[in-house]
């Protein structure tokens, strides 16, 4: 199958892992908690389960998974998972652009290694 | 926000979640390989993979090592940094690759290895900038 198609799908499911980042981000803000325990975390994720938002996050991660399945039912797993690391520029990118938080130069950097390293195995792998 | 050293605790939980994330895309991987012929041109195609796939046990094994690489990660987050545990946890980028090789019978080039080797210099650069910048912002 066409290395291009399956990177196009492997974009898709980090795509749709970052808006489920984003959903749930800015709802842990909006809830403003400290966590440090194991308590602490599950008493967040009952509080977060009532945002509809998180549950919007939650059927873009399932969309996310049947995708993913399915270019690895077609692509080989090393070049999948490697590829998928594209998802560190979404977040950088989505971070700076919808949350506004700061993104730093050596950030930048790296997501510029990144973006070398899934085009030479794409490139390796045409 | 500074936190704790990592104890001897702390790396077998990291090592750990690297060894599970790796074992979840092992069990992904085993549970999508039988659906290689199928390609989805309708809704019922996709219907048909989302069916088959679901009953495969590989599936299963594999979404109940996700909850539980959840747990750790999150135990492991609540006494150390993210920018100390991301660069540990991308070792995931190298088992993977060699889980490939040696349980699914991939082959790997030079320039496989060269590409996974930007990308986990990429992936230490992003997190080691997290506490420097937060800190100043």
């Amino acid at each position: 199958m066409n290395v291009i198609f399956i990177i196009l799908l492997i974009v898709t499911t980090s795509f749709l892992d970052t808006l489920n980042q984003l959903l749930l981000k800015s709802s842990i803000n909006i809830l403003n908690l400290k966590v440090s325990t194991l308590r602490n975390i599950l008493s967040m994720i009952l509080r977060l389960a009532l945002f509809p938002r998180v549950w919007l996050g939650f059927c873009f991660c399932t969309l996310s998974l049947f995708i993913w399945l399915f270019v690895l039912s077609k692509a080989d797993l090393n070049f999948a998972f490697s590829a998928d690391s594209v998802h560190y520029i979404f977040i950088a990118l989505s971070s700076r652009l919808i949350l506004k938080e700061k993104v730093g130069f050596r950030r930048w950097a790296g997501t510029a290694l990144i973006i070398i390293g899934i085009t030479l195995i794409t490139w390796s792998n045409r | 926000m500074s936190k704790g050293k990592i104890t001897l605790k702390i790396l077998i939980f990291l090592i750990a979640s690297d060894l599970l994330e790796t074992f979840t895309q092992f069990c992904f991987k085993k549970s999508a390989v039988p659906q290689n012929e199928l390609f989805i041109q309708n809704p019922a195609d996709a219907l048909l993979f989302i069916t088959n796939i679901l009953g495969s046990g590989f599936l299963w094994i594999g979404l109940l090592s996700v909850i539980l690489t959840f747990v750790i990660w999150s135990t492991i987050l609540s006494k150390i940094d993210l920018s100390v545990a991301v660069p540990i946890a991308s070792f995931s980028y190298i088992l993977v690759p060699l889980v490939s090789i040696i349980f699914l019978g991939e082959k790997m080039s030079l320039l496989d290895w060269t590409g996974i080797s930007f990308i986990i210099a990429g992936v230490i650069f992003v997190a080691s900038s997290t506490e420097k910048e937060t800190a100043a912002a």
